[in-house]
């Protein structure tokens, strides 16, 4: 591992969270406007993952914190091998290491909120995986490996050949991002849905573990939406920007619904957009 | 650790999560309680957040009087807030029994439960009454929040004490 | 050198058996058990060390080897026969028949004095299984000296029937190495109908009604597949003039007159493996005690089925076959997969997920590549040893608390520290990068890329398999905060296959380059002449992907070290009670609420099933006949 790639691992560890801060900050800020409000400062996520540092330590189980620690850093993890441009797949099956243990400690602290919550997310998981590995294979078949670099030497733009699997990757980036309709388990800002779902439980400093761990991961789909137009610069955060906002609006505009019909939907409708972009591809 | 304890200290006054929790009120003072929330009002805009479960709280906000029955629901949701924790009692009700101290059920206010740190007295208190409540309750989650650094942690004595001092806090 | 090596793993395991079967002390039992397992697992050390050979023995006691294995071939066959009628079974008694006639005509008239030359070829596939076979077999051997005990004393047993047991258990160790081992395709059938009876008799061994049900159930079925074997031999000779595996997949054969053989072969390996639709017999067979389980049904007899395919695979490569035989495996991982979110029982949990990881390693014998088969054969390896370990488990746990139901094993951490870690370890390394299990699965999942079918059928079953992993290991930690937690009283004998096969499981994937070059590469080499991966810098990497294994097992040991540390951190004063909008009770440890009229309610939850969709009433029938429909399909391709 030569200097260059360590020094692109160490800046991404530091600048991921900061630029998560500010996106959720920025997130918040324009959802106030949407409302008609002025809403919090721009900074507003740092003050509030400082604030939780500093109260004292509470936990239900010690397996929690356990578990909020191996969350954060599989996330950090998954992000730096987006990173140094490692394989598709890999990175998702890492990123799943976090995901599991988050519900492992959620079940480890006996409440109902917290069961129910990690209930929920087993189920949320179940909806996105197939998608987002479908996603993978898309991208496979179009530039002929699995590895972030073949993306980045392909050329063209992915948006042009995977339009519907884009669209299948924002519903799982709902998802993940935990908005509307899809905030099923634990739901961003401080929305309540069976009080804080999975996180219930947290508090304190493992609660801020587990908001910065939310925002490697938040950076690691954008960085995955990203790719789909990796061709420069200004197309991708023109891409970001679009998805983002659209994805507020949809946070805004729809209310939560019920895993039950999370599963239908996104099982019949993201299957169908994947069949269909990657029998395209077969076809051109 | 100084850098770090001033960062901690200014993040506690500007990310004030809150956890309201009717007593036994009329739901009036719970009307303007919400009505804080929306946009007329924005307290998000200092950074407040209704969160429902205390072990996420900084603030809680106590409406309604206190009789046998939630007294035991009352002290169990104050425990579980990590310190440093401010209490705000708002309306008469919630300071002192209001109109319905005398009941045979009612033991009164929320300070025979639970040590309280601002009264916001009113029936119901206007939205403009509990910000700045809520505001002022804020000083005194500073002054707690330097006990907690200093490692003088969940001792509820200590901060009896604390309480001793804070009778001028009224509006 | 090599003839005693080869007679310890085939005859050695035979005798012992006898001894068992004999032998009135127990003490006396277990050292012979243990002594068989320790020999077994030194020979299979010895002869990886040695390397791939071909081997034909000349004679035993003065008697042709292949003569006997023919006798016993046909005493085998007039046993189960006899067991058919004892039970009054019509079918197993047709289905033995059916065996018995073709096979006496062949033996008889048709191939007299064929000679098969080598008898037995050992490549590194061979050496693996039988790597395997020794030493994950005998550590579950030495425990069940242990579990036998305690099992017979739960019910009460006033004979014991352990020497029966031991004499089945051990034979079936012999069995396997036979069977991995042999290059006549007879004597590998021979094998293969051994472990057939084995299997019957060890999932009756209890003799409940069930449990006679269920081996009944379990050994028509496998008739079934030695049936369609017995076709494949006599076909295979009318057509090739061969009864050699070596000429079968050398291709020294033209591959048109071995298209309907293969797939009956292949078929037989489906019914040993227990795919759809013939996984009610693996299902049935839980009810046999835990190291039944855990050997038979887990890491080594249905690995003989997925053996039996991924040997035959180089020489179906590039077939439509091949490529149905992939699209079966996917379903059956993805149906079974399913089919396990509904279940809350252990076993069932586990033998699911055995059926699951069989499909996938079908799937990968039937994509057929050189990356797909490095998969097929990791996850042979990864699979037996973290399967194992997970029925182990279980079985230590049913006779800690008296019940299998995973909604009893709530909160396990607190009665049983040790093997709910162990437990828990042997799920993480089922389900987890980056550990062996999900190293085969990546593989496979990337190999499948071109068969669209099978991906999508793969995706969606590798999402399933998080569900129910997940929340068993999240539940068995759902107790209250204990800071003085004692270990749990457990015997060594029990405890150290338990702590062996745990550690195993992380040793091997943390060593699997290392396997992976000097085990896996030979055979690819040796059947499709390309490569698959290559090492770089402790990344396992070819044109398609790359894992990153080393890496990430660093970041990880660092990231367990730091976790473990700072969850030491918290003490008792950290500790609060659960969130139940303030009606839980005071005190901590005690999970209560205050209900109405102030009684106190004890705190339930339970998983959800979802068995309105995955439930086995309503899956099964609609998967066995999806099934059964794809097995036709294959089979009218061969044959038209």
């Amino acid at each position: 591992m030569n200097t260059g790639t360590l020094l692109i691992i160490i800046a991404t560890i530091i600048l991921a969270p900061i630029i998560g801060g500010l996106l959720a900050g920025i997130d918040r800020k324009v959802t106030a406007w949407l409302q008609g409000r002025f809403g919090p400062p721009i900074v507003q996520p740092f003050y509030d993952v400082m604030k939780l540092f500093g109260k004292t330590r509470m936990v239900v189980n010690t397996w929690q914190v356990f578990c909020a620690y191996i969350y954060l850093f599989s996330a950090i993890l998954s992000l730096i091998l987006l990173v140094i441009k490692s394989d598709l797949l890999l990175i998702l099956f890492v990123m799943s290491i976090g995901a599991v243990f988050l519900v492992m400690g959620a079940l480890a602290a006996q409440s109902p909120y917290s069961q129910i919550g990690s209930q929920r997310e087993l189920l949320q998981m179940l909806a996105y995986e197939p998608l987002i590995i479908l996603v993978f294979v898309g991208i496979y078949l179009v530039t002929g490996s699995f590895k972030v670099n073949s993306i980045l030497n392909y050329g063209k733009p992915l948006l042009l050949s995977l339009p519907l699997l884009f669209i299948v990757l924002t519903l799982v980036l709902t998802i993940k991002l935990r908005k509307s309709p899809f905030d099923i388990s634990t739901s961003h800002h401080a929305h309540q849905e069976i009080v804080k779902g999975i996180l219930t439980e947290y508090a304190g400093p493992y609660l801020a573990i587990v908001e910065v761990a939310h925002w490697y991961e938040i950076i690691l789909i954008l960085g995955i939406v990203a790719l789909f137009w990796a061709t420069n610069w200004i197309g991708a955060a023109i891409l970001l920007v679009l998805t983002y906002f659209f994805e507020l609006i949809i946070d805004n505009v729809m209310a939560r619904m019920t895993w039950r019909w999370m599963l239908k939907y996104v099982m019949t409708v993201g299957l169908i957009l994947s069949v269909v972009n990657i029998i395209w591809l077969y076809l051109m | 650790m100084g850098m770090k304890a001033a960062l901690i200290n200014s993040s506690r006054l500007k990310s004030p999560w809150l956890v309201h929790f009717d007593c036994g009120s009329c739901n009036g003072c719970d009307i303007e309680i919400l009505a804080c929330l929306t946009p007329v009002y924005d307290v998000e805009r200092f950074g407040i957040l209704n969160v429902g479960n205390p072990k996420h709280a900084d603030i809680l906000i106590v409406s309604g009087t206190v009789n046998h029955r939630n007294k035991r629901v009352l002290k169990n949701v104050y425990d579980q807030m990590p310190d440093p924790k401010v209490v705000v009692a708002i309306g008469v009700c919630g300071c002192t029994g209001g109109i319905f101290r005398d009941c045979y059920n009612v033991l009164g206010g929320v300070d025979k439960v639970i040590p309280v740190d601002v009264y916001v007295p009113g029936c119901p208190p206007k939205p403009e009454a509990i910000i700045e409540g809520v505001v002022l309750a804020l000083k005194k989650l500073e002054e707690k929040g330097k006990k907690v650094d200093e490692g003088i942690v969940n001792n509820l004595n200590e901060l009896k004490n604390l309480r001793e001092n804070k009778n001028e806090n009224t509006l | 050198m090599l003839d005693w090596l080869m007679g310890i793993s085939i005859l050695l395991p035979f005798v012992a058996a006898i001894l068992c079967l004999f032998i009135k002390n127990h003490g006396v039992r277990g050292f012979i058990v243990t002594l068989t397992g320790l020999t077994l697992a030194i020979s299979s050390i010895m002869l990886l060390n040695y390397g791939p050979f071909s081997y034909t023995p000349e004679s035993l006691l003065g008697f042709d080897v292949g003569m006997l294995i023919t006798i016993a071939d046909f005493l085998l066959l007039f046993v189960i026969l006899y067991i058919a009628f004892k039970l009054k079974n019509v079918l197993i008694g047709i289905l033995t028949l059916l065996q018995i006639i073709p096979m006496g005509y062949f033996e008889f008239f048709m191939a007299k004095h064929v000679e098969v030359t080598p008898a037995f070829y050992v490549d590194h596939l061979s050496l693996i299984m039988n790597f395997i076979i020794s030493v994950v077999g005998s550590l579950i051997c030495i425990f069940a000296i242990k579990y036998m005990e305690e099992h017979e004393e739960h019910l009460h047993l006033k004979k014991t029937r352990q020497p029966r047991f031991f004499f089945f258990l051990v034979l079936f160790l012999g069995a396997m190495n036979g069977l991995v081992f042999a290059n006549n395709i007879l004597w590998l059938y021979f094998f293969w109908e051994v472990t057939t009876l084995c299997s019957f008799m060890l999932i009756g061994h209890d003799q409940t009604e069930i449990a006679i049900k269920n081996a009944t159930r379990a050994l028509w079925m496998n008739m079934l597949g030695g049936v369609a074997f017995v076709s494949a031999i006599i076909i295979l000779f009318m057509n090739a003039e061969t009864l050699s595996l070596q000429d079968i997949v050398q291709k020294n054969v033209p591959l048109a007159a071995l298209l309907i053989p293969l797939a009956l072969l292949c078929f037989a390996g489906f019914t040993k493996s227990a795919q759809v639709p013939f996984q009610s017999w693996l299902l049935g067979a839980m009810v046999a005690p835990t190291p039944v389980s855990a050997l038979l049904h887990s890491s080594t007899m249905v690995k003989a089925g997925v053996y039996l395919i991924v040997r035959l695979a180089p020489a179906f490569q590039g077939t439509l076959l091949s490529t149905l035989v992939a699209i079966f495996g996917a379903f059956t991982f993805l149906t079974t997969s399913a089919l396990a979110i509904s279940q809350s029982n252990g076993k069932r949990i586990l033998a699911y997920s055995t059926i699951a990881n069989l499909g996938l390693i079908i799937t990968s014998a039937g994509i057929n590549t050189p990356a797909a088969i490095t998969a097929a054969i990791l996850l042979i390896i990864f699979h037996a040893i973290s399967k194992g370990l997970l029925f182990l488990c279980v079985g230590t746990i049913e006779h800690g608390i008296g019940s299998r139901d995973i909604e009893d094993m709530r909160g396990l951490y607190d009665r049983m520290p040790v093997t709910t870690i162990i437990t828990i370890i042997g799920i993480i390394t089922m389900l987890l990068p980056p550990f062996g299990v999900l190293l085969s699965k990546w593989m496979a999942i990337e190999a499948a890329s071109r068969m669209p079918l099978v991906l999508f059928m793969l995706a969606l079953g590798s999402a399933l398999t998080v569900v129910f992993w997940a929340r068993w290991a999240g539940i068995l930690l759902s107790s209250p905060f204990k800071k003085e937690g004692k270990p749990e009283k457990q015997s060594a004998i029990i405890r150290v296959p338990l702590m062996i096969l745990a550690a195993g499981a992380i040793i091997v994937s943390l060593t699997v380059t290392t396997l992976y070059s000097s085990l896996v590469v030979p055979v690819i080499q040796l059947y499709y002449q390309t490569g698959s991966y290559s090492v770089v810098n402790g990344t396992i990497v070819n044109n398609m992907g790359a894992f990153s294994l080393y890496p990430i097992f660093a970041v990880l040991a660092v990231a367990f070290i730091l976790a473990l540390a700072a969850s030491k951190r918290v003490d008792q004063k950290a500790v609060c009670t659960p969130y139940m909008c303030g009606e839980h009770h005071p005190e901590y440890g005690v999970s209560k609420f205050r209900a109405p009229m102030d009684k106190w309610e004890d705190f339930t939850a339970s998983n959800y099933y979802l068995t309105a969709v995955f439930g086995e009433d309503k899956l099964t029938k609609w998967v066995n006949i999806a099934a059964v429909v794809i097995l036709i399909i294959l089979f009218g391709v061969v044959l038209l």
